[in-house]
């Protein structure tokens, strides 16, 4: 132990070194040879590191190596990791399973900080931490190398020490006014480690930090961790303790993500054909901090019920079997992640969307009579890769729920034609009022009016929908005055005709088959439509739990800038951002929420992840409530939507237990809990 | 002059599904008129600069959506408004019957300090349809509303032919500036309504 501290205190006066030498040895010590091929015009290499390694399992033999670099592009700056061709010991890792880990161009922009690890015993390694909350996996320094890759960043970006742990660097972080404060201070010498309450220290004093170090380097790992606690006690209002706990809880975030994703690849390793039951049966040896764990059956539920502190800070039973009491605080929990559990730890990125189900495999998913034999690895291959246009059609009715999984293809035609019939009775019902009746129908009248002033300000420029007396229209209109009769409390309310318009269009104007998919769609976004907007108050309220959950600094910009609302996500949520992006990807978007896999709830995940991708302009731009509702009305068209679905993934992997206890029970699109009651207070006003 | 920070003035236009609202101010801030708008979901709002007496003004103003049932996010938006438009439909009479309501509804939520004095105008839009044989709401009748609730200014307008727009906005933007007071902006309220928050 003793020598791995020294270990790392040598570390450490190098890295000191390096600053003053101003570090130009440094760069490119390890390499000189440039790789021109896969670099951009105008880029530069200023470090390259190889045999930088990452351990997706604990297997030491699907280990993907490959090559670390830092590119220099006009000011920008970006981290590249690209695995070795051809060379893993393992042919069970494709070239598919090394693009999953791949880094290109992750620019500096988008860092928040880098969490350096000198472990006793192995590989020194970093973690990347994103902006958005999601974190590289651990990269392995084989070749050593750690401190020169710090000492290239800093060159290049702002990197500052976080005050509260000295291998956390924080990256580009001026909107926190804390780094501002951090950057201009230039806090005086030696800092005594015990007795002073943990005065933030820039890197730029780096030379004072090897006094600071040593004095904690020169105890032990468990000890010295008890000293950060120690200082926390004597500084709640200190600042940077904000700052320590946002990063502690990033970080318990990362590893917990990076085992349930660790599990998530042993577990697909081993059932090929179904890696659907990735949260099904955790490693039970898979870590000790697996305290929380339940077993269970009932795999939709499951990433409620994963392994996380419900509270990053809150006491950890592990500590206490282990250490002294003083060594079982709240703030050791980052501590906690030792090199076992590091051992085990990968990827932490969302994965990457895959192709659109198709045809060909649509067919797998079938038994001979049709039944799907498997939904929920149907639904987890929708959920990463959504569905080919033309399988809609087929695949909708199935995941909205209006033909059962289990259906035959016989039962499916049966239902169809059952239902048919029983639409056009519905059908009937208006369309058998005649113009004397109407007359004398106001609220017939006024909803038949509402419906035909939506219908044509509904996509029409879409050619589907466009033009004079375009049929389609018409069909929309039907078909929502139809559902208005068929659910005559909820009525009709503008949004829907969003709702119903690409349904329609998937289901190539089959009226009948239309208004069913749309009535089961209904079954869980009425709600939103409620009068009393409870539905949609709920959502919007689950949402700021979330956000105050994932990033703490973005809540308290919202709570001081009266924005804690949400109103300005009003839209998204309504019509399940239908205004926010192109048809084509809307569709999309819809059937990977529909899937509900890993949450009913992905939709406000989805939420979090599009404002953690703006967060900085948000709080770095000052923006008040208008110019937020202005500025997130128009984002509609650029948000991309790939990007988001991946980060929303990560979220809500992420937030885990602590994520679904933001959203109360009910919360739309839940079904509702009770059935009978829900559209019953909207007699006064029947639109 | 020239150091004195523009004066924002917050207009709020409200009144039914469908009768014109998004139209009205794309016609005025954009001069144009499209039969492809959307209906409005939540709350949107432009701005555009007015000039009085050698002094500039931010306008701004805000759309809403028409449908009744949304009515309770206006407490988000109606707050520190300097003007409120309430726009009907001369074609459709449930919309100008709803005019009361709109009003209503807009004092009790925005809470102006002097709701007897707070500047209110009326658009009676749409007055292009059929050559105007389909109006079921005469000037008359709309007029004597008008001057029931305070001597509120009246205009008829088309968004869709720009009849009457420039004008009525005018009047709007200069009532609006009416109830600035002097010297500073408006103290807007500081914290919003959030039922679930509050605790
Ligand atoms: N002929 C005519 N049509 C108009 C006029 N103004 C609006 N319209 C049409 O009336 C319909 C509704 O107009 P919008 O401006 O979207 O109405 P809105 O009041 O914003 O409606 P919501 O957003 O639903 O509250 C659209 O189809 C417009 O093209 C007008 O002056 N004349
Ligand atoms: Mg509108």
């Amino acid at each position: 132990m003793q020598e791995a501290e020294l270990h790392d205190l040598s570390d450490d006066a190098d890295y000191a070194a390096s600053q003053q030498q101003g570090s130009a040895s440094m760069i490119r010590c390890d390499s000189g040879k440039r790789s021109s091929s896969s670099e951009p015009e105008g880029a530069e290499i200023v470090f390259l590191k190889d045999n930088v390694t990452i351990h997706p399992t604990q297997f030491a033999s699907e280990r993907i190596s490959g090559r670390l670099k830092l590119i220099k592009q006009g000011s920008s700056l970006f981290l590249t990791w690209i695995p070795y061709k051809g060379q893993t010991a393992n042919a069970r890792l494709s070239e598919k399973d090394k693009n999953l880990y791949t880094i290109r161009a992750v620019p500096f922009a988008d860092v928040r900080s880098i969490r350096r690890h000198t472990p006793a015993i192995g590989w020194q390694y970093i973690i990347v931490l994103m902006s958005s909350g999601i974190a590289s996996p651990p990269l392995y320094f084989y070749n050593g190398g750690v401190r020169e890759f710090l000492a290239t960043v800093k060159q290049h970006v702002f990197l500052v020490r976080s005050g509260e742990d000295s291998n956390v660097f924080l990256v580009n972080d001026f909107q926190n006014p804390l780094q501002r404060t951090l950057s201009s201070l230039e806090l005086p010498r030696a800092v005594p480690a015990a007795s002073v309450p943990s005065s933030p220290v820039s890197v730029r004093d780096s030379t004072s930090h090897e006094n600071e170090d040593r004095t904690d380097m020169g105890v032990s790992d468990k000890s010295a961790s008890s000293q950060y606690h120690g200082r926390q006690r004597q500084k709640v209002n200190d600042p940077a303790r904000d700052l320590s706990i946002q990063v502690l809880e990033k970080f318990s975030l990362v590893t917990k993500f990076a085992r349930e994703t660790t599990s998530q690849l042993f577990r697909e390793a081993h059932s090929h054909s179904n890696g659907f039951g990735a949260f099904e049966r955790r490693n039970s040896n898979q870590s000790s901090l697996d305290y929380s764990h339940k077993a269970s059956d009932d795999e939709e539920e499951v990433p409620n019920r994963s392994p996380v502190a419900p509270d990053p800070l809150e006491k950890v039973p592990y500590r206490k079997q282990n250490h002294d009491d003083e060594a079982a605080t709240n703030v050791g929990t980052f501590e906690l992640i030792d090199l076992k559990e590091f051992d085990k730890l990968s990827l932490v990125w969302g994965k990457p969307r895959q192709p659109p189900l198709g045809l060909e495999e649509w067919a797998t998913f079938l038994d001979s009579e049709g039944r799907v034999v498997d939904p929920k690895a149907l639904r987890k291959r929708i959920f990463y890769g959504g569905v080919e246009h033309k399988l809609r059609r087929e695949v909708w009715a199935i995941l909205l729920g209006y033909h059962a999984y289990e259906s035959t293809y016989a039962e499916r035609e049966y239902l169809r034609s059952i239902k048919k019939a029983e639409y056009e009775t519905i059908k009937n019902q208006w369309q058998s009022i005649s113009p004397e009746q109407a007359k004398r129908f106001t609220k017939f009248r006024e909803r038949k009016g509402l419906i035909e002033k939506d219908v044509v300000r509904t996509d029409r420029s879409l050619p589907f929908y466009d033009g004079d007396d375009n049929p389609n229209v018409n069909l929309l209109r039907d078909i929502l005055l139809t559902y208005s009769f068929y659910n005559f409390d909820l009525g009709y309310c503008q949004g829907m005709s969003d709702l119903l318009s690409p349904i329609v269009f998937v289901m190539e104007d089959d009226e009948s088959e239309s208004f069913w998919c749309f009535v089961a769609l209904m079954e869980r976004l009425g709600p939103n439509f409620n009068r009393d907007q409870n539905g949609m108050h709920t959502q919007l309220f689950a949402l700021s739990k979330l956000v105050e959950l994932l990033d703490t600094p973005l809540h308290k910009y919202f709570s001081q800038n009266d924005c804690l609302n949400y109103f300005f996500c009003f839209r998204w949520i309504l019509i399940q951002f239908k205004r926010e992006f192109e048809y084509e990807k809307t569709m999309r978007l819809w059937e990977v929420l529909w899937t509900h896999y890993l949450s009913e709830h992905l939709h406000l995940y989805v939420c979090v992840a599009i404002l953690k991708r703006y967060r900085s302009k948000i709080m770095g731009e000052q923006m008040d409530f208008d110019t937020l509702l202005k500025f997130i009305n128009e984002l509609s068209g650029q948000i991309d939507l790939d990007a988001v679905l991946r980060d929303a993934e990560a979220l809500c992997i992420c937030a885990g237990e602590n994520g679904a206890a933001c959203i109360p029970p009910g919360t739309p699109p839940s079904l509702p809990v009770d059935n009978g009651l829900f559209y019953s207070q909207q007699d006064d006003e029947v639109l | 002059m020239a150091s004195r920070r523009r004066m924002l003035l917050k207009v709020i236009i409200l009144g039914d599904s469908g009768v014109g609202k998004t139209s009205l101010m794309n016609q005025y801030v954009n001069r144009k008129f499209s039969n492809q708008y959307k209906a409005t979901i939540g709350a949107d709002f432009l701005t555009k600069e007015v000039q009085f007496e050698d002094r500039l003004f931010t306008l701004q103003i805000w759309d809403t959506a028409g449908q009744e049932r949304f009515q309770s996010l206006g407490v988000a938006f109606y707050r520190g408004a300097d003007c409120c438009v309430l726009v009907y439909d001369v074609n459709v009479m449930k919309s100008f019957d709803n005019l009361n309501n709109w009003r209503e509804e807009f004092l009790i939520q925005a809470a102006p300090s002097d709701p007897e004095n707070f500047p209110f105008v009326v658009l009676g839009n749409k007055v292009d349809v059929d050559g105007g044989n389909s109006r079921v709401v005469s000037e008359k009748k709309a007029k004597a509303w008008c001057a029931s609730k305070g001597n509120i200014p009246y205009f008829e307008t088309s968004a869709k032919e720009g009849f009457n727009v420039d004008a009525a906005f005018e009047c709007i933007a200069k009532n609006a500036l009416k109830n600035e007071p002097e010297e500073e902006m408006g103290a807007k309220p500081a914290a919003m309504d959030f039922p679930y928050l509050s605790s």
